[in-house]
């Protein structure tokens, strides 16, 4: 039912299932391409026997400026997850986990220390789905999000910004247990 | 200059005094003029100078602006190697004017010029960067080629892909000349087959090599050897150790191995296709640790066809059987998505087998090993949301034996092995698509020589005399979908159960059902290119309960994107926009999905209710904004991104990618829609056309792609006929053909209203309205040319609805009109063809005109009515065909008192015939105008009039109090009757208000 490729940009024409789904995003062509330029091996999607991408992912390669490479939240060479997203009709198969195995193998071959990415502290199925593919809390981001998912009381949400060791962090040095408990600032987050 | 920023005011040299600094960063031009000019005198820098003219270019005047294309061109003949800071400045002053000029004749080379006298200069860099931002690939190409020849020793490899990459691009452009392609072609391809060589012969590649090294370089190689190498070579490198395919997968990089399989697919290699892909899903068994990185679905489909076309079929398809059974016996270890392609590439080699394989015994006929697989299949992911789709296409290619036994074994069977009730509802509605599915199969029916005209088929599965869809077999299908439906809603247990799948089974029902109650009503695919509106041959009560039952389930299920678009699509073509766009906006699409799905919503919307759009241009401005945005650069986007990090495929995808979206119908369909939005009520259009950055690349030899995603579209038929999209829409989807010719009439109808500024007074009169006539003539024989033949190519009838394609037919024949009209003076001879043409376009407007007035077959219980409001479209055509001809007719009556004022001689006046001919044009015309308003007026009129609720109802149910027939019945039990429908039927009649009352406030003058 499916296959996995990289990005190309005429997939663009063939995203309806995953972005007119309301969990998805949809942005301006520029940010598409950039990723497609800059990390083409990070943008990968799967596609169903009729050419319509079913899921896709985005990531990219970065460090912090070197400015900050004496700050405590200098991020050395990494993966980041920027977006990852399944169509209804292809959730429950496991292609979101095979999306994300997927940067990882490219991730390692450029040699980053670790993947990290972004989730809203509350989004208690995404975190449970992260976590059992390794990834763990490295910090977290108070009141990251401008609103709240679940509660229209609240006008900020915080996120997870969580980590996942790569071949290259041996020791695993970039990664901690008790993430939960370390507290920043949406300023301190490069 | 950074990138994507050149419009950034450039920083003046560091040496340059603080107060000529200052005044240039504020913008203080008149100061920078002069401070600049006096430095200049005194220091005899010609920087100063550059300063002088840059800010002059800031000015209004055209003269103080334009300075700096002069200072360019003499820069240009010069010949010697400019200052670069200069040309910084002579850049930026000259943005505004670097779309209209060629870059590559003015700063280009003059780039070009300075990299070769300074090619170790860092700025070399930026000067390629700026020479591709404006697309100038002739001075990147040289610049590339200069860099790499500087750092051939250096080990920085960047430069001599740059170059390899820019001469490929070169080579395929149309900025290169003929004389130099071969050239290029043969210098890029021998650098790379250099480079591979490199590759395969060094036993160990360092990283400064000159070979082919990182996937993104192995890929640019082979898709210039797909370009311009042979088949034989393409052929012989694809077996190599270290360039092939293979040996790329087994480094984990899976790109190469999809683009030679397209090649070989392309070229029909099935041999190779086979070993290839039997090699590349064996990588996957090599280790200890079994992978299933290869198993993709496209490789399998590709594994099994080849071995299909193998000479020994039967032995190619055992190995892919070996190798398939091989993964099943491993299959535990996978991840869901790979046993799914799994258990599909095992149906996918069992339609694949012999005929004589799969023969069943004679004690069960029918039950062949397709069947059994397609029910084994079944057994496992009947359940899931997709199992419908992953089995549609085996089921619509059972014979109806096999079918048979299907639908009355297999499915039956399942349904008593899963006795729970959810398995139960599921195993119904999967039954009900099934069942709805084989109505679209030809092999369901058999010939049967009928008495009855139009019935020489017979149902094979009820054995009523049938044509396709049996009629039948549809209203069973009504009602079974019906009955599981209404047990869905009175069971508790059931409801409860529901969040619980993957989708609501009630959605799938009403789909069935809505779907099926269309081919009811007799809403099917075009038959001929003269159709009326789609609308005007159905049963317009049944259309009314499929709309009616698909929109209460939407109220259900209203995440549903496939019902969502499919009512969007339905209340278009009932002529309810307004409530078509209530359903769109929710589904929020937006920026880079806008090409692709904006049709869906947009296209001919001007067409069914203008008034939409009257007032401004919020509706399509943002698709509008996407374009403008997207492709504000000459250059691809994020190219130099590409180029920078050495994503050499990238920079070949996005450059494709950008020439098509540049010719995009959607595109051409938003500048179109806007305009005749903004015609209808009188609006001012800011600019010709031809004058719109978007529309600059659109000549008559530019194909226009049209790339519309139907991909949500829920789509229950088979391959064997049209997809639903194809018969629920309007008229057929975009085309080159279409916007061709919408974009022409555009450029026509700016003929027609072009007025001279008001402070142009020539001196010469005379000179000036003879070389005005002669600019008219020269306009209308082009326009007239091109109109003629795309309205004279074999496809366009079928691109265009019957309205569209009198419009524009009428509207080539009005520019032949004028183009006879306006070169006929009265000292020439009577134009002889003139009265032909037009008394052919008075026959058109009048066919529209009638096409309004068209009556309803008197068995049906409404007016004229319904059909009028559901056929806004060709009351919209009727109503722009009378208006072009009006505004012809009064352009040229124009310009025969302009020039009956203009020489007294009267020579130059038209002839009699002519003023006469176009006359009687402005007289049908504005009679026809009349009749058209007036025919908007008594629908307005009669929407105005009480008991519409009731009669909505009756047309959709019938008259209250008579019996339902059994369709009608199961319609109504899932909607909960007429009361259920009273809110429903309220929407659709507010958005025939409003359409109408946009109508009415449109110009007609």
């Amino acid at each position: 039912m499916a296959n996995f490729r990289r990005f190309r940009p005429d997939d663009l024409n063939k995203l309806s299932k995953c972005n007119l789904d309301p969990l998805t995003e949809t942005y301006e062509l520029g940010f598409y391409l950039q990723y497609h330029a800059k990390w083409p091996a990070l943008f990968q999607v799967a596609e169903d026997q009729h050419g319509n991408i079913i899921g896709y992912i985005m990531g990219k390669l970065e460090s912090s400026p070197d400015v900050y490479q004496f700050s405590e939240h200098y991020l050395p060479w990494h993966a980041h997850i920027t977006a990852v997203t399944v169509a209804p009709e292809a959730r429950r198969l496991g292609i979101g986990k095979l999306l994300s195995e997927q940067l990882e193998t490219a991730a390692d071959a450029n040699n980053a220390w670790f993947i990290d990415l972004f989730v809203r502290s509350t989004n208690h199925k995404a975190i449970a789905f992260y976590k059992s593919m390794g990834y763990s809390v490295y910090r977290v981001v108070k009141d990251y999000y401008g609103d709240h998912s679940s509660d229209p009381t609240q006008s900020s949400e915080d996120a997870y910004d969580m980590r996942k060791p790569l071949k290259r962090d041996v020791k695993k040095e970039h990664v901690r247990d008790d993430g939960e408990k370390h507290e920043v600032d949406p300023s301190d987050v490069w | 200059m950074s990138s994507y920023a050149r419009y950034a005011r450039p920083a003046l040299k560091s040496s340059v005094d603080v107060q000529l600094q200052t005044a240039f960063s504020d913008g203080n031009w008149n100061l920078v003029i002069r401070l600049a000019d006096k430095r200049f005198k005194v220091l005899k820098d010609p920087y100063y100078e550059a300063i002088k003219i840059c800010a002059e270019s800031q000015l209004d005047g055209t003269a103080d602006k334009c300075a700096v294309l002069v200072a360019i061109d003499e820069l240009v003949r010069q010949k010697a190697a400019p200052d670069l800071d200069t040309l910084e400045l002579y850049e930026w002053a000259s943005a505004d004017f670097l779309h209209g000029i060629d870059y590559s004749d003015a700063l280009g080379p003059l780039r070009t010029r300075w990299v070769k006298a300074n090619p170790k200069s860092p700025l070399a860099v930026q000067c390629l960067q700026s020479c591709l931002e404006y697309w100038d690939l002739v001075s990147a190409q040289q610049i590339a080629a200069a860099l790499d020849k500087t750092y051939v020793n250096s080990g920085d490899r960047r430069y001599m892909f740059w170059s390899i990459t820019l001469t490929f691009l070169l080579s395929i452009s149309p900025q290169c000349s003929e004389q130099s392609r071969n050239v290029y072609c043969m210098l890029v391809l021998k650098q790379l087959e250099r480079a591979a060589d490199i590759t395969e012969n060094s036993a160990k590649l360092e990283l400064t090599d000159r070979g082919l090294i990182t996937e993104e370089e192995i890929c640019l190689y082979y898709r210039v050897l797909l370009t311009h190498g042979t088949k034989e070579e393409f052929l012989t490198r694809i077996q190599s150790s270290r360039l092939g395919p293979l040996h790329q997968l087994k480094q984990g990089r899976k790109l190469l191995f999809w683009e030679t399989l397209t090649a070989l697919e392309n070229w029909g290699e099935w041999d190779r296709i086979f070993d290839l892909c039997h090699q590349a899903l064996s990588l996957g068994l090599e280790d200890e640790t079994p992978s299933f990185f290869t198993c993709d679905l496209r490789a399998w489909k590709a594994f099994a066809l080849a071995a299909s076309k193998a000479k020994n079929e039967e032995a190619a398809l055992g190995e892919v059987q070996n190798t398939l059974k091989k993964f099943i016996s491993i299959k535990s270890k996978a991840n869901a998505m790979y046993k799914k392609n799994i258990s599909i590439a095992l149906l996918e080699t069992t339609f694949r087998l012999p005929k004589p394989i799969l023969t069943p015994s004679p004690d069960h006929k029918g039950l062949t090993p397709r069947v059994v697989q397609i029910s084994l299949f079944l057994d496992h992911c009947f359940d899931k949301l997709s199992a419908f789709d992953d089995v549609k296409d085996y089921v619509a290619q059972l014979s109806f034996e096999e079918a048979k036994a299907f639908m009355e074994q297999v499915l039956p069977k399942m349904l008593v092995d899963k006795p729970d009730k959810l398995s139960q509802v599921i195993l119904k509605s999967l039954n009900c698509k099934l069942q709805y599915l084989l109505t679209t199969c030809p092999q369901m029916l058999s010939h049967h020589p009928s008495m009855v005209e139009g019935n020489n088929y017979q149902c094979r599965f009820c054995a009523n005399l049938s044509s396709l869809p049996c009629q039948h077999c549809l209203k069973k299908i009504i009602l079974e979908a019906s009955d599981t439906y209404m047990q869905i809603g009175a069971d508790k247990e059931l409801l409860k159960s529901i969040p619980r799948l993957d989708k609501d089974p009630r959605l799938d029902l009403a789909l069935v059902m809505g779907t099926s109650i269309l081919k009811l009503a007799g809403l099917r695919q075009r038959l001929s290119d003269v159709d009326p509106s789609p609308l005007r041959n159905v049963n317009p009560g049944l259309f009314l309960q499929a709309v009616l039952l698909l929109d209460t389930q939407l109220r259900e299920t209203p995440s549903d994107t496939g019902l969502r678009l499919l009512l969007v699509q339905l209340y278009l073509l009932l002529g309810c926009a307004t409530y078509a766009h209530q359903l769109w906006v929710p589904m929020d699409v937006k920026r880079s999905i806008l090409d692709a799905l904006g049709p869906l919503f947009f296209d001919r919307i001007t067409s069914i209710s203008p008034g939409l759009i009257q007032g401004g241009r919020s509706f399509l401005e943002p698709v509008r904004m996407s374009y403008s945005t997207s492709l504000a650069d000459n250059c691809p986007l994020r190219i130099w991104d590409a180029f920078s990090t050495g994503s050499f495929s990238s920079i070949l995808s996005l450059t494709e990618y950008d020439s098509r979206l540049r010719r995009s119908c959607t595109l051409v369909m938003t500048l179109i829609e806007e305009r005749r939005a903004i015609r209808c009520y009188g609006g001012k259009i800011d600019s010709e056309i031809d004058d719109l950055p978007l529309a600059a690349d659109i000549v008559d030899s530019t194909t226009l792609v049209n790339k519309t995603d139907y991909g949500s579209f829920p789509n229950l038929e088979s391959l064997h006929g049209l997809p639903i999209q194809d018969f629920i829409r309007l008229g057929p989807e975009l085309s080159n053909e279409r916007a061709h010719l919408s974009f022409l009439t555009e450029q026509y109808f700016d003929i027609l209203s072009y007025k001279p500024p008001k402070d142009y007074r020539p001196v010469k009169s005379n000179e000036v309205a003879i070389r005005e006539r002669n600019y008219i003539l020269e306009c209308l024989d082009r326009l007239s040319n091109s109109l003629t033949s795309f309205i004279h190519l074999p496809e366009t009838p079928s691109r265009l609805t019957s309205p569209e394609m009198t419009y524009y037919s009428v509207i080539s024949l009005l520019s032949a009109a004028l183009l006879t009209g306006i070169s006929t003076t009265k000292a020439d001879p009577a134009p002889k063809t003139l009265q032909l043409v037009t008394s052919s376009i008075k026959s058109a407007l009048a066919g529209l005109r009638a096409s309004l007035t068209v009556s309803t077959p008197s068995s049906l219980p409404m007016g004229d009515v319904f059909f009028s409001l559901s056929d806004m479209h060709t009351m919209s055509y009727a109503r722009d065909t009378a208006l072009a001809i009006k505004h012809s007719a009064a352009f040229v009556l124009a310009f025969h008192e302009k020039e009956v004022a203009r020489d007294r001689s009267g020579k130059s006046s038209l002839h009699k015939d002519v003023v006469a001919e176009m006359k009687a044009l402005e007289v049908v015309s504005t009679k026809a105008l009349g009749e058209i308003k007036k025919h908007v007026q008594s629908l307005k009129e009669a929407l105005g009039e009480g008991g519409w609720l009731d009669r909505m109802l009756e047309w959709t149910f019938g008259d209250e109090g008579e019996a339902e027939d059994e369709v009608t019945e199961a319609v109504s039990d899932v909607v909960d009757g007429r009361g259920g429908a009273e809110e429903w039927a309220g929407k659709v009649l507010e958005s025939w208000r409003e359409g109408v009352k946009g109508w009415g406030m449109a110009r007609w003058d």
